[in-house]
């Protein structure tokens, strides 16, 4: 009993070395735009500004010029003010906004040079929905208690925003700084009941 | 220890379970997973993803959901029938999407998350030729872009109102009808991935409102449907005719015949499949293939239902007829002699034409199915015999106010018919399958089915009716006409007083003398052409009289008249006969009925 207890312990603790060793976190990725030339950011400024003399109210404070007229998704019904969790990506990643990420950084449009149809505002396309609120009473969706007790999917205020599917942080290691990985549609499927 | 396993082990087990029973309800694991481990022939090699193939998250087609496709740009062809009242229009929303696989067209790994220099590397690059390929022909597939509103269900009273169907068959936003309205993409439970269960026709029947369908033998017979004549190895879904319904006869997609959605290109075979007595009670095929019968297999393709019965050309199918969707069986133990005129149940619900000639879409009487090809239409059969006055229009023939005629259409009250054998008495009224019918047909005490599907006797007789010159009298030669009238009557001159002399000694035919079906009133009237007197021009000349030379009948009473005519050599000059008084027969029985065998 106390050896199988021992060895659960261990081989907890060998997988948390692992895993730590293989999440960079935010250090190295693609947020991290401290070694990018001509920038005089480091790791957390580049996204985060830190305004001493009030306290931030919500918790990532943000640059207030983000582009909030943008219409998400706009024939979904459901659609309403995005959350910060929203505000803060599309800052960058409507591709409408030239304008200095962070100080130094050339202003130029934010374009995903592997995949130049990302990022190109949305005309004529259409993304998920965000700022919306989880669907509480249907048969498509997983219920909303089922969703958060798995702990991936972050609703913040029963709402559907950027930071339910992505960490900007990236914590995971999952490819496009997902929550979780998506293999065999998982992150899709905890909350889609398809 | 050991216990702690085993319980981690069912724990392990019983969330295996769970998903495996969750598994058909999910697109995981359906033939749609086409992730790399999805379990169909058709998958990726490397993705993955499972919701990837139809949908993303970023950057989809402006189309509601986050659709990862570019729609098919094809021009398809669309369904087209001569019976639908809806307006069908090229595929849209939805079904495009549906489309975009399954018109076999676009590569299924082309999804417009990917560069398109990058797409998904899949088994197959386009959707294979079969059941899931539909090509960009769909007017052989079940309509759809078509709007399903009130105005369609006014217009088609066996289309169900919208409001009526179940909820579990949506339509789309403009009430049309999608691939989407019968089946969803994200759930196999029941099989191709149908929203609702196809046994016993659930599905189309929430739709098509079927006349008679609830009580057709299509619909309730329990016979298992193996040991098919025509497609004997192909599957069909379920085991039994009932179960299988619809789909007995129909190909929801990719129907051989086209217009109506039938699984067969020539139009009987979906009926001999069954038929062929392996699977329905009687064996219809040896019918038809008798010297004498209604061949559907000689045309195909020119059968219509909404055929004009004027100018249609000539054909007989099977849903001549009979209406597949609502024949029933015919109760067991008829009266002997006669069918009664009223529709039978194998011929319910199948359009005809009346007496007076108009077009009727349920008959009532079975003569009215026969009107359909036998009256007005160009298409009516020739004459067989040469008559005096000759008619091909049988619906003029057997008009209730002709001179004379057999009572088909109604009663005939001639008290000069003595000769019926009960339960016919003057008064009753008989229908064309009493003599038009199968030389094996049941309610004549054989064992085939009832019916003009074939005989061995011309023209599709149910006995023997000899009509050539010189045929020495038999219960035999004449048994068509003796199955109602009685031979010792005839023999013993009950109704006309030189029968037994011009049947027996000088061996004229009964067709010499009595035209079988009736004489129109436009062209003779109860004094010349009373009695079914209509002789025929190879067997009886004309005759010198003193009013030229000529054929004539006349009817001077009850029993009695005269003929002018040359028949065998002999002349008939107004040559009387009577038979008013005592019927012989009833006089002397025991002579007659020995005569009879004679």
């Amino acid at each position: 009993m106390i050896g199988a207890k021992f060895l659960l312990i261990s081989v907890a603790a060998v997988c948390c070395a692992i895993t730590g060793l293989a999440s960079s976190g935010i250090e190295g990725s693609k947020h991290d735009f401290s070694g990018q030339t001509g920038s005089d950011v480091d790791k957390c400024t580049a996204c985060h500004i830190p305004k001493k003399d009030d306290a931030p109210k919500a918790a990532p404070l943000w640059n207030q010029r983000a582009d909030l007229k943008r219409r998400f998704n706009g024939q979904d019904k459901r659609v309403s003010r995005p959350g910060d969790g929203t505000r803060i990506c599309l800052q960058c990643h409507d591709g409408t906004i030239a304008k200095p990420v962070a100080g130094g950084v050339k202003t130029e449009r934010f374009v995903y040079t592997k995949h130049p149809r990302l990022f190109t505002a949305g005309h004529g396309r259409s993304d998920h929905p965000v700022g919306v609120l989880y669907p509480t009473f249907s048969d498509d969706f997983h219920p909303i208690a089922t969703v958060l007790s798995k702990g991936t999917v972050l609703l913040p205020h029963g709402r559907v925003e950027c930071t339910s599917c992505h960490d900007p942080h990236n914590q995971t290691d999952a490819p496009f700084m997902l929550v979780r990985s998506n293999a065999r549609s998982a992150l899709c499927l905890t909350c889609h009941k398809k | 220890m050991t216990r702690q396993v085993s319980k981690l082990c069912g724990m392990v087990m019983l969330g295996l379970l769970a998903t495996l029973s969750q598994a058909d309800e999910s697109v995981v694991n359906s033939l749609h997973d086409l992730s790399v481990r999805g379990p169909g022939p058709i998958r990726a090699i490397h993705e993955n993803e499972i919701c990837i193939f139809c949908h993303t998250p970023h950057n989809g087609a402006p189309q509601t959901p986050l659709w990862n496709r570019e729609n098919p740009r094809t021009h398809y062809r669309i369904y087209r029938s001569s019976t639908t009242d809806a307006r069908i229009d090229q595929p849209s929303g939805p079904s495009k999407m549906c489309l975009s696989c399954h018109d076999g067209s676009m590569a299924l790994g082309n999804v417009l998350s990917r560069p398109q220099t990058h797409p998904i590397v899949m088994t197959a690059r386009t959707i294979p030729p079969g059941t899931a390929d539909l090509s960009n022909d769909l007017s052989d597939d079940h309509p759809i872009g078509f709007r399903y509103d009130r105005a369609l269900s006014n217009a088609d009273p066996q289309i169900r109102a919208p409001e009526l169907i179940s909820s579990k068959l949506p339509l789309g936003t403009h009430d049309e009808m999608h691939c989407t309205t019968c089946h969803d993409p994200h759930n196999n439970q029941l099989g191709d991935f149908l929203r609702i269960s196809d046994q016993m026709s659930v599905m189309c029947i929430t739709c098509h409102d079927l006349q008679g369908w609830p009580h057709a033998s299509h619909a309730t017979s329990g016979k298992r449907t193996s040991g098919r004549t025509v497609d004997p190895v192909e599957r069909l879904k379920y085991a039994t005719v009932a179960d299988n319904g619809c789909i007995n006869c129909h190909k929801i997609h990719s129907a051989n015949e086209r217009e109506r959605l039938l699984r067969f290109r020539r139009e009987e075979d979906g009926c001999l499949n069954c038929h062929s007595g392996t699977i329905a009670n009687f064996n219809i095929a040896s019918e038809i293939r008798k010297r004498s019968s209604h061949d559907p297999t000689r045309r195909t393709g020119v059968h219509d239902p909404t055929e004009n019965t004027l100018t249609m050309r000539r054909h007989s199918e099977c849903t001549d007829c009979h209406n597949p969707h609502a024949a029933a069986p015919n109760p067991i133990g008829l009266v002997r002699g006669t069918l009664g005129p009223l529709v039978k149940g194998p011929n319910l619900r199948v359009s005809g034409i009346s007496i007076s000639g108009r077009e009727v879409d349920h008959i009532s009487y079975s003569y009215e199915m026969c009107l359909k090809c036998h009256a007005d239409g160009v298409a009516r059969p020739r004459l067989v015999t040469s008559r005096q006055v000759s008619q091909t229009n049988t619906r003029l023939e057997f008009q209730t106010s002709n001179p004379s005629f057999h009572p088909i259409a109604g009663p005939r009250r001639n008290a000069d018919v003595v000769s019926l054998l009960s339960p016919l008495r003057v008064g009753s009224v008989i229908t064309c399958i009493d003599c038009h019918n199968s030389d094996t047909a049941r309610s004549f005490g054989g064992s085939g089915p009832n019916g003009p599907h074939g005989s061995i006797y011309e023209p599709l007789l149910v006995r023997n009716y000899n009509t050539d010159d010189f045929t020495s009298e038999s219960a035999q030669a004449y048994a068509l006409c003796y199955g109602c009238h009685n031979r010792d009557s005839i023999l013993g001159d009950d109704s006309f007083s030189r029968h037994r002399r011009h049947i027996v000694d000088i061996r004229t035919p009964c067709s010499a003398c009595h035209d079988a079906h009736g004489i129109y009133r436009g062209q003779g009237n109860s004094v010349n052409h009373g009695s079914l007197i209509n002789f025929d021009l190879s067997i009886v000349q004309p005759a010198d009289s003193p009013a030229g030379r000529r054929i004539a009948y006349e009817d001077t009473g009850r029993l009695s008249g005269n003929c002018t005519l040359t028949c065998h050599g002999f002349t008939h000059v107004t040559m009387p006969y009577s038979n008013a008084g005592p019927r012989k027969s009833a006089l002397r029985p025991g002579k007659l009925s020995r005569g009879g065998r004679r």
